[in-house]
């Protein structure tokens, strides 16, 4: 357990090695939830507004939300593992007696917390700046279970990203491509990371809760908001749940048909 | 009109990278893999490293079978390939080391025994806490080495060594992996397209071109049966009876300044000297003959074995 | 006109190259081609589902708020096709290989600006014009503010290039292309909207300072009949003005990079 707890550190360094890198993607974050920010300030004029079941002040805690959660469940270091593939670099960890699957998730560990204590940060000095009406929940049964569907949601996002990056063992050249699809397009929407799903009528909705995607962001944010609980809350996590060992599952189907593809080659 | 046309149906070819490749090797030897670029010397490594999977044959290595990378089999082997480094670039190399530690499991100990013989040897002590990414290729070289070699692998794979080196830090690899061997009697295998790497280092070649062994025995049995000339060049300084260096040796190319010549290799110092002497001489350079040219009086010559 | 000419065939000729290019990769180039459709077709999709339930944002109704959102897509789009290269750009000026364009009888700026237009985006600009034109006949906007609406498109085009020599003069001061392009794709974002829904200090900023607002929302606008003739005029000369400063800044970037020792 040491050696990844090691690479964790070590990780954790590299990241301040890339300093300018990393407060770039802080600082497009928060113009992110800027931009959302007034997006529905604007539609929630009037405070007394009620439209898609939100009001101004669950809306707004929505939008909040979204920043720390994306800082925990979305943000990843393991998008670089499609690069280390390509170059040949991985050739280094195949020949060691470490998991490359484990040293993928000790080092994206290191970079969801930095990427925590900033966004921490963030939502304390944006909230001074605006001042909006913020919804804290209080309930214990219920932040136990949003720390819960949070953890799902870190575990599912992980192995669909490590899912994605496989590809390069096929496509050397064109990861990225499938890396841009999948997460800069499809998780970006479907995750409610920029709107809330319910603005989609319930049948649409429906099916997108048959994907993984949901659970990512939107699902563990209704849970805090006290929108989903008891039944849905279990059929919720179930499905997520589901989804995480479909995906572990095709991990290990996929890398084992990677390495043995792979030629050990790189530019 | 053709460039796009190959665009649209690229040509796929199927690449028998080995075939029919054999050997053993026993503990301690150290093994020299030498062929041209592409002859299959290492995905020989990578097979035996793990990395690749025969599609026919069987691979052991330390009584493990690679491609199953057990723990305890990586424990004990070591890749140390030459373009592609393991060290973390934005990082000193001791943060790498102390990663490696943990990830071999190097009790405190031995670890500290290991890193500060090797640091020593390698000389390498001031670089241990600057950023890897500032250092020169072969300073990086150097702690690459270290790296590879702190949990005391008992069989050492190495994929051009040299390459990007100077020529002082060419010998100085050489050196040092002679001396390895010697003193923690671990398994080198050593590839290389260069033929100096071998010289004075490997007693046993194995000589590959396009995926087959052509020659697997005592290096100086490989140099007396195929390789017996050493090349002359030399660049003249005025223009004279040239013809006259055809007493000295077989003239390979003669287009003023520049003359090439091949003389026996027990008598090229003194060929040497004798040009010196009788010829108004700018520069003259003793050289080994392109190992292009040894694997293909080899391949003429048919197999060794 | 014989240099307009000349370098028409050049940017046709470079543009080819560009294309042959992506098709050796037509793989991950498809994807990436799938990737940009299933993004606008979702933004679509989030507007209308947004507007069926709230009916008015900042006012503006259903296809009101589209013709921002596709006028913003149609000038992002028909920048990106024309200045492809500058995302190209930093391995260019890091490599050193930068110098050996300045070393060429064609103009450093017009190689590095336009050198590969994105053969994608080939794909992408005709609906988008069409769709354009589609919600804007539904809104009636007469031929006075029509004509307003291309000039400014225009000019958000010229404020386009502006922004892209700028973004391409600091790349050689500072080597860092990269951030540079991200925070200009981070500002013309926040104009999908329509800019009336940013309140206070940020919206001046937008429309006025970091013209991303005259550059995106005004000709949405201006069809909408929001934005007189002198407003018009007065956007056109920013936008000209912008390209000047960008040009100086150009120039003043080149002689920076050639006094530097590499």
């Amino acid at each position: 357990m040491n050696k990844y707890w090691q690479i964790f550190k070590i990780s954790f360094a590299q990241e301040f090695a890339y300093r300018l890198n990393f407060i770039m993607w802080r600082v497009r974050n928060i113009m992110q939830i800027i931009l959302v920010y007034f997006l529905w300030s604007s539609v929630f004029a009037d405070p007394s507004r009620q439209v898609f079941g939100y009001n101004r002040e669950k809306i707004l805690t929505y939008v909040f939300g979204i920043l720390v959660l994306r800082a925990i469940v979305l943000s990843a270091r393991v998008v670089d593992m499609a690069g280390e593939i390509a170059n040949g670099e991985i050739t280094n960890y195949l020949v060691k007696p470490i998991s490359y699957f484990k040293y993928w998730a000790s080092r994206d560990a290191a970079s969801k917390l930095l990427n925590l204590s900033f966004a921490a940060v963030e939502v304390i000095v944006l909230y001074f700046i605006f001042r909006p009406q913020i919804f804290i929940q209080t309930d214990f049964l219920i932040l136990v279970s949003t720390a819960l569907s949070v953890g799902f949601a870190v575990v599912l996002f992980f192995c669909l990203l490590f899912l994605v990056n496989l590809v390069t063992f096929w496509m050397p050249e064109n990861g990225w491509a499938a890396q841009f699809l999948f997460i800069a397009i499809i998780t970006e929407f479907a995750s409610g990371g920029v709107f809330p799903l319910d603005i989609f009528p319930a049948a649409f909705q429906k099916a997108l809760y048959c994907l993984p995607f949901p659970y990512l962001l939107f699902f563990p944010l209704q849970v805090y908001l006290g929108k989903i609980g008891g039944l849905t809350l279990v059929g919720g996590l179930g499905m997520a749940g589901v989804w995480i060992l479909i995906l572990i599952l095709a991990v290990k189907v996929v890398w084992l048909k990677g390495i043995k593809n792979y030629s050990a080659e790189g530019r | 009109m053709g460039s796009v046309k190959s665009v649209f149906s690229p040509k796929k070819k199927t690449i028998h990278a080995l075939r029919g490749i054999s050997f053993t090797i026993q503990p301690g030897e150290l093994v020299g893999f030498i062929g041209p670029n592409g002859a299959g010397k290492t995905t020989t490594l990578k097979t035996l490293s793990g990395l690749l999977y025969p599609t026919s044959g069987f691979v052991q290595v330390l009584e493990y079978d690679p491609w199953e990378k057990r723990r305890e089999f990586l424990k004990q082997i070591s890749l140390v390939m030459g373009q592609k480094n393991q060290l973390w670039w934005d990082l000193p190399a001791i943060e790498t080391f102390e990663l490696n530690r943990e990830i071999y499991e190097i009790p405190k100990r031995d670890y500290e025994k290991n890193l500060e013989e090797l640091v020593d040897l390698l000389e390498v002590g001031s670089l241990l806490t600057i950023q890897v990414r500032r250092l020169s290729l072969g300073q990086r070289m150097r702690l690459e080495l270290v790296a590879a070699l702190l949990h005391k692998p008992r069989v050492l794979f190495l994929d051009e060594p040299t390459i990007g080196l100077d020529l002082i830090g060419q010998q100085k690899m050489r050196d040092f992996i002679y001396e390895y061997n010697k003193k923690n009697q671990a398994t080198v295998l050593l590839s290389s397209h260069n033929m100096d790497n071998l010289v004075n280092l490997a007693r046993r070649v194995i000589v590959i071109d396009d995926g087959r062994i052509l020659f697997d025995g005592i290096f100086g049995e490989l140099v007396e049966r195929f390789a017996k000339e050493k090349v002359i060049k030399l660049f003249l300084a005025q223009e004279g009876d040239i013809k006259k260096i055809e007493t000295i040796g077989t003239v390979k190319k003669l287009a003023f300044p520049e003359v090439i010549l091949s003389v026996p290799r027990s008598t090229a110092a003194v060929a040497a000297a004798e040009i010196l002497q009788n010829f108004p001489v700018n520069d003259l350079t003793i050289e080994e003959i392109p190992i292009e040219e040894v694997i293909r009086r080899v391949f003429k010559g048919g197999l060794a074995r | 006109m014989k240099t307009v000419f000349r370098y028409s065939k050049i940017w046709w000729l470079m543009s080819k190259n560009a294309f042959l290019a992506v098709l050796t990769q037509r793989v991950g180039f498809g994807i990436f081609l799938l990737g940009k459709l299933l993004r606008f077709i979702f933004f679509f999709g989030f507007i209308f589902f947004l507007l069926k339930g709230t009916n008015r944002l900042a006012g503006y109704d259903l296809n009101q708020t589209l013709l921002f959102f596709l006028t913003f897509s149609l000038i992002d789009t028909l920048s990106q096709f024309f200045f492809r290269e500058v995302y190209r750009f930093r391995p260019q000026v890091i490599s050193g290989n930068f110098d050996l364009v300045l070393v060429k009888p064609v103009n450093a700026l017009f190689r590095s600006l336009m050198g590969g237009a994105d053969i994608i985006d080939l794909v992408t600009i005709p609906p988008l014009i069409f769709a354009v034109a589609y919600i804007g006949s539904l809104l009636h906007p007469g031929i006075l503010h029509a004509t307003y609406y291309i000039l400014l498109v225009f000019n958000g085009l010229i404020l386009a290039t502006a922004f892209h020599i700028a973004v391409l003069a600091l790349g050689i001061i500072t080597l860092e292309v990269d951030y540079t392009i991200m925070v200009y794709r981070d500002l013309t974002n926040f104009t999908r909207f329509p800019i009336d829904i940013y309140k206070g200090p940020a919206k001046g900023i937008l429309t006025f300072l970091i013209p991303v607002g005259v550059m995106m929302a005004f000709p949405a606008k201006a069809a909408l009949g929001l934005i007189s003739f002198s407003g018009v005029v007065w956007s056109v000369a920013l936008g000209v003005f912008a390209l000047f400063l960008a040009l100086r800044f150009w120039n003043f970037a080149l002689k920076k990079y050639a006094s530097a020792s590499s």
